[in-house]
């Protein structure tokens, strides 16, 4: 009798596994074959959103993380000499925090307002509540949303230049998927050449300009703006700069690396752009054009590339 | 049969590994490494209970977390249902009831997963050559994931045994 309950327990548990992995595959293709407009698709998206409130509260793990680190930096100290330090210490501290806040919060706005001038851009500012909760998607969660006029494929931006685009709306948030991101592509052209390519993104979170037709004139220094080709990203849009150009031109077989113009995990507001001026010239962007300074590896290939080109 | 201690574990255990990955995953990694709680809590499961493994947990843990990444549905799901039965079934081959058995097939399993995973993310149609996925993706991820296993299964199995559950502390001493 009890032999016969194990037999059937075991069979169930075959049966399971063969539909649950027969489900597993059948949700995967569907969600490959679909587009964006998908069921699977909208499912994730609404997931995405349920799952907004509570990234809010990993804001606040990661500043108690960061408070767990000084305090263990604390400990090292003898205890005499902090209590009578920390009394004295406590109120100043806690106002040149808070004026240190208000400064860099003032110090970003006006990076955004500036860059909104600059491009004459209709959008809407956001701050960043979330990030990718999987280490293969590079996204970011902003607080502004449909209630906001925030719509799948709009353009975002940060202080310095575009960092990506919305992939899902809910009233409240969105979600961006980053330009570095290695499913982003954006249509791109060389400022100066006015060369078209499209600006991919990668597991290292680089950047790469891809699809350049063979024999095109690049060099290092070269800023790189979206070209609005396709309709993804409104043209004209500061993406970076080239900092490495590995290959012969001819060949068309080129890795040309882009540094982006902006340091996207320092980002706490963004600009959602419903529409901008298509003919700015990077001049006018404060902070960007050939400033290569955004990320240690751009630097580090900038100055490999010096002889290169 | 899942005795209740086991039932109650593992809905727990799922409900804080679930809450883990959306609140602290994104604050704790290290270079390109990100934990996966999910897939770590999985696997220690499957060798928790290797007579009689569990399909359902893993299967929507997986979901879940595909659903929550905005990656492909499905592809975590596979890797969790598949990984349970094979760790389990490896385990009841090889177990010699030593700890260095199961720590050393969740090292592999971790591994091995976070490999099938990129394989299968990569088939789906992310753009990234399998070699640049291996070296910034599977075998950081890997090792944060097994590091993970290593702590939590030898935990689980003192809290198990504490409630009456099926696990063996003997392996601990």
């Amino acid at each position: 009798m009890a032999r016969s309950f194990q037999e059937m327990g075991s069979r169930i548990s075959s049966v399971l596994l063969i539909v649950f992995l027969c489900i597993s595959v059948l949700l995967m293709v569907c969600f490959s074959r679909e587009g964006e407009d998908g069921l699977l698709h909208g499912l994730q998206s609404r997931f995405l959103m349920v799952s907004t409130p509570i990234q809010t509260i990993g804001a606040y793990a990661g500043a108690g993380i960061e408070a767990a680190q000084e305090g263990a930096a604390d400990a090292s100290a003898s205890e005499e000499t902090l209590s009578a330090l920390r009394d004295r210490n406590e109120e100043l501290t806690n106002l040149l925090t808070q004026a240190e806040e208000y400064r860099l919060e003032a110090e970003r706005l006006r990076g955004l307002l500036d860059i909104k001038d600059a491009y004459d851009i209709e959008g809407v500012t956001g701050n960043v509540i979330g990030r990718s909760s999987d280490a293969w998607n590079q996204t970011i969660t902003i607080d502004v949303g449909s209630a906001n006029g925030v719509e799948n494929g709009m353009s975002v931006m940060g202080p310095n230049g575009v960092i990506g685009q919305i992939i899902s709306t809910s009233p409240g948030s969105s979600v961006v998927r980053l330009l570095s991101d290695p499913k982003s592509g954006a249509a791109a052209m060389v400022q100066s050449s006015r060369t078209d390519g499209v600006v991919r993104g990668s597991l290292t979170g680089s950047l790469y300009l891809t699809n350049v037709e063979a024999g095109s004139s690049l060099a290092v220094g070269d800023v790189i703006l979206t070209s609005g080709l396709g309709g993804s990203y409104i043209k004209g849009l500061l993406i970076g700069t080239i900092v490495r150009i590995d290959g012969s031109p001819t060949d068309g077989m080129q890795s040309i690396l882009v540094a982006a113009n902006e340091e996207v995990s320092s980002l706490e507001e963004v600009i959602v752009v419903f529409s901008a001026s298509s003919d700015v010239t990077v001049s006018t962007v404060p902070k960007a054009s050939a400033d290569t300074s955004s990320s240690g590896e751009g630097d580090e290939a900038g100055n490999q590339a010096g002889g290169e080109s | 049969m899942i005795g209740a201690p086991m039932r109650i574990m593992k809905i727990v255990g799922a409900i804080i590994c679930v809450l883990l990955q959306i609140i602290l995953a994104p604050y704790i990694t290290i270079g390109f490494a990100m934990p996966n709680f999910i897939l770590a809590f999985v696997l220690v499961c499957a060798l928790l209970e290797p007579s009689n493994p569990d399909y359902i947990l893993p299967f929507v843990l997986g979901l879940i977390f595909d659903l929550i990444s905005a990656g492909t549905i499905g592809a975590l799901t596979f890797v969790c249902v598949l990984f349970t039965f094979v760790l389990s079934k490896l385990f009841i081959l090889i177990n010699n009831d030593t700890l260095f058995i199961p720590l050393a097939l969740l090292a592999l399993g971790c591994f091995c997963s976070e490999i099938a995973y990129g394989f299968l993310l990569i088939l789906c149609g992310m753009d990234v050559s399998f070699l640049e996925a291996f070296m910034y993706r599977m075998l950081p991820c890997g090792l944060y994931d097994t590091v993970i296993c290593l702590i939590a299964y030898p935990i689980l199995l003192r809290v198990l045994s504490a409630q009456g559950g099926p696990g063996d502390i003997s392996i601990l001493s």
